[in-house]
């Protein structure tokens, strides 16, 4: 992580509804910087806007306040440098793993040949060589989610948005996703903005951790993970850390 | 949201905007939809004012609703009022209907739940099902005549299947977890049958009845045809016959928006039986 | 062989297999006595015996009625409704495309249609032989608009549901409005489309068959009256079992077009 090189700058961000006669805020006044390279973890109860604040750095939706600057540029809609896992699994049930690996490239116009290079590189590089031709329905949720990530990755993003990717997975598969895609970022250095409700993967994951409060969403806090990599849950800085955040988070209901 | 920056805006005037732009966007569509009734009943009358269409092969939408008007006292050429046609249709595709109903259901519930009873009844179901209900015509002819009756049984065709395969569908997919609930509690299977099968069922089979009236207002219109002396199927035929396509267009419109009226009352029926599933 | 499995067995699982048997032989007891109920039935009255109508049935083969023997009829239909729906799946996917993916439109054309769909199929055969006659073009008009409103209520349907999901992964590639289109929109009712397919295949069989009831010189309908008015009840009861086989065997023939071409739809199933 280079604290010098600003990559994100996330100024003053507000998301509003209207439902009915009221105005409900998801997130309000929300700033902070993401440096290049970084492993960015926002964490934060169910319902804080954490999904919301990245759906608004993906372009999905127009936020009502604020302005973002990717390398210093204001950017409006989603961007071309921009790439997003989806929380639920967001893969097309009628394309094989290898048409939705490649489906960033077939929306560019590459030609079939190198976008299937392109694909083929990155399925090996989320170790799912052989099952290019299967469909989504006959996989593993953890296989599903190295589709998406995958997927997120051929299109040669600068940075990566993550929301809940690992959250529908059972525990012993939550685990080894969380070392295999800290294995993917350590091989293909992108910046990463990752979604999570769960303190231990925040931890385990982030280079940093910005807290949100709940509804608003708004931020609380923001930490510096530097602690070594690959971390060890039972590592008594960890847990130190571990205490702090979990103190200082807003219970869920 | 179309709120070019609602930082300057205070929170009224920001709920206000947004409320303005949804209630245009809803006016836009149902002004949309009116132009799209209008343009048509437009387009049909100038077709047949500018003479681009032969009166002998379409008759305006005025003279069609002036026909209505006149039949409902006139019983020529057809031998009815209007009213008594629409009775009349009614009467068959509800008795038929009511009919399915009352076989089509319970028989798919009990082979649904009974094993015994889906591999002693399925294989004669299974030859019956594909034959379509308007070949049943001639057979019903010659076993009761053109009566009430055999237009009701041809109706009766139409509905039951969907009926049957529906509750035996959807009793079918009760869920394992809900029967064990019911098991443990010591409830017999018959008891299960009734107080767990049927219930879950009840979605399905409901949607089942939906394309069963469909079906048997639609399959009424061509027993009405092949096999009647009165009902709005006969009208039309007979509109046909005298060369009146006033008198077809008005048999049409009519069971057309007889049709929309039963799928209007059967949706408000789902609704209040079937309410629970939307909580 | 079966004494010695029964042996290793208790009560409970005796019972059982016996009861898997009873299954077994259970539709081959229904069938036998179906046809016993009509042999039954038919030597009290003049209705046809099952072996009169199979007579006839073999009969049809051999001795054309009106130069055409029963295959010779069966195709007549089949090309009737094959033209139809060569048309209506073409049109009538293109339009519900539209007004399920075009907000304007689906507020322009949605009532009308509604409105075209509220009719019974068959109720538009007077009209359509007003305006076009009797001849061959008008009966594949009657199967035009019997079976257009299927293929079109489920495309629709199909491009209503589409999940913002995979629109939303459109939109984070930059897809353009026609690639979510083309490339996510219409592959995700694929399904649906097929439901269509399915259903208007089997309704425009079933309004062919009117048709050809109402006045025809050819076809599987055109022979069940005929048996009619000549009193030929083994015909009517024969061209019946016609009509129901080769309905069956059109329904397997689309679910077959299904799989092969939504081939992810059979993996779930599995």
């Amino acid at each position: 992580m280079d604290k010098s090189r600003v990559k994100l700058k996330v100024d003053n961000i507000s998301q509003s509804y209207v439902v009915g006669d009221e105005v409900l805020d998801a997130i309000l006044n929300v700033s902070f910087d993401v440096y290049d390279n970084e492993f960015l973890v926002i964490l934060g109860p169910g319902n804080c806007g954490k999904t919301v604040l990245l759906n608004v750095i993906g372009g999905l939706e127009k936020p009502t306040g604020g302005k973002l600057y990717l390398d210093g540029e204001e950017i409006v809609g989603s961007d071309k440098r921009i790439s997003m896992v989806f929380q639920e699994l967001a893969l097309m049930p009628w394309k094989t793993v290898m048409e939705n690996v490649e489906f960033g490239l077939q929306i560019e116009g590459v030609d079939k040949k190198t976008r299937r290079e392109i694909a083929q590189k990155y399925i090996d590089l989320v170790q799912l060589t052989g099952f290019e031709k299967s469909y989504p329905s006959q996989l593993s949720g953890g296989m599903k989610q190295r589709v998406g990530i995958a997927r997120a990755y051929t299109s040669n993003p600068e940075i990566l948005l993550m929301d809940e990717p690992f959250g529908q997975l059972d525990a012993q598969t939550r685990y080894s996703m969380q070392e295999e895609i800290q294995k993917i970022w350590q091989q293909e250095k992108r910046t990463i903005l990752f979604v999570t409700n769960n303190i231990e993967e925040a931890i385990y994951l982030g280079d940093r951790i910005i807290l949100m409060s709940k509804s608003p969403g708004k931020i609380k806090e923001i930490y510096d993970i530097d602690l070594p990599r690959p971390r060890n849950s039972m590592d008594p800085e960890f847990l130190a850390i571990r205490k702090e955040v979990s103190e200082n988070t807003d219970l869920a209901l | 949201m179309s709120v070019s920056d609602p930082n300057h805006l205070n929170e009224s005037e920001y709920v206000e905007s947004v409320r303005r732009e949804r209630k245009r966007s809803q006016y836009q569509s149902a002004i949309l939809s009116v132009i799209g009734i209008l343009g048509f009943l437009i387009l049909w009358q100038l077709s047949l004012v500018t003479g681009l269409v032969n009166s002998r092969f379409l008759s305006s939408p005025i003279e069609v609703v002036s026909l209505f008007i006149t039949k409902l006292t006139d019983p020529r050429p057809d031998g009815a009022v209007i009213g008594a046609n629409i009775v009349s249709s009614l009467i068959v595709a509800l008795s038929g209907f009511g009919l399915a109903i009352v076989i089509g259901i319970p028989l798919g519930l009990l082979m649904g739940w009974y094993k015994g009873i889906d591999s002693f009844l399925r294989p004669i179901f299974e030859i019956i099902r594909p034959i379509p209900p308007v070949s049943w015509i001639p057979l019903t002819i010659v076993w009761v005549g053109i009566g009430l009756q055999a237009k009701a049984m041809i109706v009766f065709f139409a509905a039951f299947v969907p009926c049957l395969i529906n509750s035996y569908t959807g009793i079918r997919q009760t869920r394992e977890v809900l029967i064990n609930v019911a098991k443990t509690f010591g409830a017999s299977d018959f008891t299960t049958f009734l107080k767990v099968g049927i219930p879950y069922s009840m979605t399905m089979t409901f949607a089942g009845v939906k394309v069963a009236i469909g079906n048997a207002w639609a399959t009424l219109v061509a027993a009405e045809m092949l096999a009647a002396s009165s009902g709005l199927g006969y009208m039309i035929l007979m509109g046909r016959q005298f060369g009146r396509v006033d008198l077809v267009i008005l048999g049409i419109a009519v069971i057309g928006l007889i049709g929309t009226l039963i799928t209007i009352i059967i949706n408000a029926v789902e609704n209040k039986i079937l309410g629970w599933r939307k909580l | 062989m079966i004494k010695d499995k029964m042996k290793n067995m208790n009560e409970e699982e005796k019972r059982r297999y016996r009861l898997e048997r009873l299954y077994k032989i259970l539709p081959v007891i229904s069938i036998f006595l179906l046809i016993l109920l009509w042999s039954t039935v038919a030597a009290k009255s003049d209705f046809p015996s099952p072996k009169e109508t199979c007579d006839r049935l073999m009969l049809l083969f051999e001795n054309p009625i009106k130069g055409k023997n029963i295959f010779g009829h069966t195709a007549e239909s089949l090309i009737r409704i094959s033209i139809a729906l060569l048309f209506n799946w073409t049109f009538g996917i293109a339009f519900g495309i539209l007004i399920g993916w075009n907000k304007k439109a689906k507020a322009l054309f949605t009532p009308l249609f509604n409105g075209f769909r509220a009719v019974p199929p068959l109720a538009w055969i007077p009209l359509i032989t007003i305006w076009f006659g009797t001849g061959e073009f008008s009966k594949i008009m009657i199967v035009i608009f019997g079976s257009l409103a299927s293929v079109v209520v489920n495309t629709q349907a199909g491009m209503l549901n589409v999940d913002q999901l995979y629109i939303d992964v459109g939109t984070s590639f930059n897809a353009n409005e026609r690639q979510k289109l083309f490339q996510i929109a219409i592959p995700s009712a694929l399904d649906a489309i097929f439901a269509g397919i399915r259903t208007s295949t089997s309704a425009a069989w079933m309004v062919v068959l009117a048709a050809e009831m109402l006045g025809s010189e050819s076809g599987v309908g055109f022979l069940i009256v005929r048996g009619m008015d000549a009193m030929d009840m083994p015909l009517v009861l024969a061209a019946m079992i016609v009509i129901g086989l080769v309905g069956a065997l059109l329904a397997i023939i689309t679910q077959y077009l299904e799989r092969l071409m939504c081939p992810w739809t059979r993996v779930e199933s599995n």
